[in-house]
């Protein structure tokens, strides 16, 4: 067991580390440059303004867009919130990693960590709940979208445990790995899924704008691709 | 109601004649992908798109029918399904082990129907977290649906005629507009005893004039109000002979046709060596106008909405008005088009405020407006009334009611035309639609001395114009 903890939460953490962070500097890099090619192309330049960067910090910052379904909205908020705060800040996690990369942070005081912790777990259930409960939702919602949430949960459900041992059911070395494992899956995960919005988000309001931006011939060179130019309407 | 039997609205014949329609729509979408700008949005929505609903009750149609495939992002899907299946690596590896979704005739019918029952009001953009334009999917899914022919025949015939016929949607001959605007002069002398015109291809104006073509048949008392207000104010504008219509279909199913449309206008603004392109009051073909530069390159004609002129006068107080009121209670709909990227919003507002007495909002209003129910087209296809004023346009009657307005202010042909058809379908008989120049033709006096300057200096009210780019302030 101690063999395979140590190979978790080293070779196989840094690995999945790699994967998460290459993943979404490539996502990132390509978004980049395609927003610059799009840009280049486009025959109005005007591309940024005032609304379209107050779209993007409403969003970045949503306090006040809770919105048209309110309880999914606060759900949503304290959810992130938790997820980004908790891994980041865990003093147990700075011990384990400040070392590696050489200096240390600010580490949340353990009992906030807890109250986070739970408060991560009770909004993911509670995500997937509300999508089953809301008829809009479901019938939107693919396997992933229920998938995600609970994967999500996993860690931090596993974390709790090794943070209370009393409360912990099962052997203390199995709920670490467990713990070590899904967080490995879970950065595994964020590149190749809609998780990439972590890195996306900022760039979204951008690239919708952009799209209405027209390259000048464009319309012109799709008619010649189709041979259509010429052609009565 | 006539139908054309597979889809709510009429097609073409040639529309049910095309063989191997998924080919086809596969060939276009790769075009439109290779030489477009979607290609990014597309990806970018694929992958991040978060399913979460909230898009639901931001749409009046799906408030209203509670039918799943009125979901914004249920509509977004259909395309969205295409493009990840054929066009990202993933898809396609997937399809290679899996099999799965094949884009089939049925699928593309599915399409046919859903992207048309979307106005593309882009309404539920704000409501994305994701920052998802369903307007721009919807834009997109219609002119590649245009390629394999799935056109209604409506905005298809009116393009048509725009682009080898008479050379405008409405077919109103250069002689016909001379007869309408002569009548119109007539209208004016009458009414104010002295002469204004409507001025045809005056070389080197400031402003060349397009308004929704169908304003002559239909918009009497909105035109005069145009050439009334040019003429108080000392306007230098003109019509040009060459192309006077603003309407752009292909806003609305074909960014091939939109290119041709507005080259067309700047050609007839370079021909007439004029200055500026005047928008008559027109949501989409204010929309249109506003591509001007992404085809007519860094010298493009700067785009005035003809609202941003009158209240540009209004605010230098160049414009005379009567001691008089408009008495009733007006409201005002903000048409999507200027409204909803909240480029023209308060310009209305603040000259409502000046002349009428009693001015209230709907709710909600600016960008966060219902659309009319007719829009993206729609309220050209006569064969889906129904559908317009009844699932689509039911909120919008409500909020109308709600305000208790005798007048609602339209200041767009395709909204004025849907807000009348909205209100005599759902018992608003009392209500009267009307365009914002219309209620200005009732309060700007002629013979009047300008109001007083409201808080510019005396020494800038006596300039005949201002810098191009001072009009659109809230961009």
């Amino acid at each position: 067991m101690e063999a395979w903890l140590a190979w978790a939460r080293g070779p196989m953490f840094w690995a999945a580390l790699t994967f998460m962070i290459l993943g979404l500097a490539r996502r990132l890099a390509i978004t980049i440059w395609e927003i610059a090619r799009a840009w280049l192309r486009a025959g109005d330049k005007e591309v940024v303004s005032r609304r379209l960067l107050a779209a993007t910090l409403k969003w970045l910052i949503p306090t006040d867009r809770l919105g048209n379904r309110p309880l999914f909205g606060l759900t949503t908020l304290v959810f992130h919130v938790s997820v980004i705060l908790v891994p980041l800040f865990l003093a147990g996690h700075i011990a384990l990693w400040g070392p590696a990369v050489g200096f240390a942070w600010p580490a949340l005081p353990n009992s906030l960590a807890t109250l986070l912790t739970v408060a991560a777990i009770v909004t993911a259930l509670a995500l997937v709940i509300e999508r089953m409960a809301s008829p809009d939702a479901r019938v939107l919602s693919r396997f992933q979208d229920y998938a995600l949430p609970l994967v999500v949960a996993v860690p931090f459900i596993s974390g709790l445990l090794v943070m209370h041992p009393r409360l912990n059911p099962f052997a203390y070395e199995a709920t670490l790995l467990t713990h070590v494992m899904s967080a490995n899956l879970v950065l595994v995960l964020a590149p190749i899924t809609k998780l990439s919005h972590m890195v996306l988000l900022p760039a979204t309001q951008l690239v919708s704008e952009l799209a209405w931006h027209f390259p000048p011939d464009a319309g012109s060179k799709v008619g010649v691709a189709l041979g259509k130019e010429g052609e009565p309407i | 109601m006539a139908r054309s039997g597979k889809y709510s609205y009429q097609v073409e014949p040639k529309a049910l004649e095309v063989t191997d329609r998924p080919r086809k729509f596969l060939e276009a979408f790769a075009a439109v992908l290779k030489f477009g700008n979607y290609h990014l949005a597309l990806d970018t929505y694929a992958s991040l798109s978060a399913k979460c609903g909230r898009c639901v009750s931001s749409c009046q149609l799906y408030e209203t029918t509670r039918e799943p495939r009125d979901i914004p992002c249920h509509r977004s899907e259909l395309l969205l399904r295409v493009y990840r299946r054929y066009f990202t690596r993933a898809g396609v590896m997937k399809a290679r082990l899996f099999g799965g979704f094949t884009l089939t005739d049925q699928y593309l019918d599915e399409m046919a129907e859903a992207y048309y029952r979307c106005t593309a009001c882009r309404r539920c953009k704000a409501a994305c977290p994701l920052g998802i334009d369903h307007g721009l999917v919807t834009h997109l899914a219609r002119w590649l649906l245009a390629e394999i022919d799935l056109i209604p025949k409506a905005l298809l015939v009116a393009v048509r005629e725009q682009l080898e016929g008479v050379g405008n949607t409405s077919a109103i001959p250069v002689p016909g507009l001379r007869d309408t605007c002569e009548f119109l002069e007539e209208e004016l002398q009458e009414m104010f005893g002295v002469e204004i015109k409507f001025p045809f291809d005056v070389e080197q104006s400031e402003y060349v004039f397009f308004p929704a073509v169908s304003d002559y048949l239909l918009e009497a008392d909105t035109l005069m109000g145009n050439a009334l207000m040019m003429h108080v104010t000392g306007g230098s504008w003109t019509i040009g002979t060459g192309n006077y219509d603003g309407i752009n279909y292909g806003l609305f199913y074909s960014d091939r046709m939109m290119e041709r449309i507005v080259r067309k206008v700047i050609a007839e603004v370079r021909r007439l060596k004029g200055r500026k392109v005047l928008v008559g009051e027109c949501g989409h073909a204010t929309r249109s106008a506003w591509f001007i530069p992404t085809f007519g390159g860094p010298d493009a004609p700067p785009v005035v909405n003809c609202i941003q002129y009158a209240h540009r006068m209004l605010e230098a107080g160049k414009l005379p008005l009567k001691a008089e009121r408009i008495e009733g209670r007006v409201t005002y709909h903000d048409p999507c088009n200027i409204a909803r990227n909240g480029r023209i919003t308060e310009e209305p507002r603040e000259i409502l405020k000046a002349i009428c007495r009693d001015f209230v909002e709907m709710t909600p209003n600016r960008s966060e407006n219902l659309c009319c129910g007719g829009g993206g087209g729609t309220v050209s296809i006569d064969e889906i009334r129904p559908f317009r004023t009844g699932l689509m346009g039911k909120r919008k009657a409500d909020q109308i009611r709600a305000t208790g307005a005798k007048y609602v202010v339209a200041p767009c042909a395709n909204c004025k035309k849907q807000l009348r058809e909205v209100c005599e379908d759902n018992g608003l008989d009392e209500v009267e639609v009307v365009g914002l120049h219309d209620l200005l033709l009732k309060v700007i006096d002629v013979k009047g001395p300008p109001t007083a300057p409201a808080e510019q200096s005396q020494s800038e009210v006596g300039q005949a114009s201002w810098p191009d780019n001072e009009y659109d302030t809230q961009r």
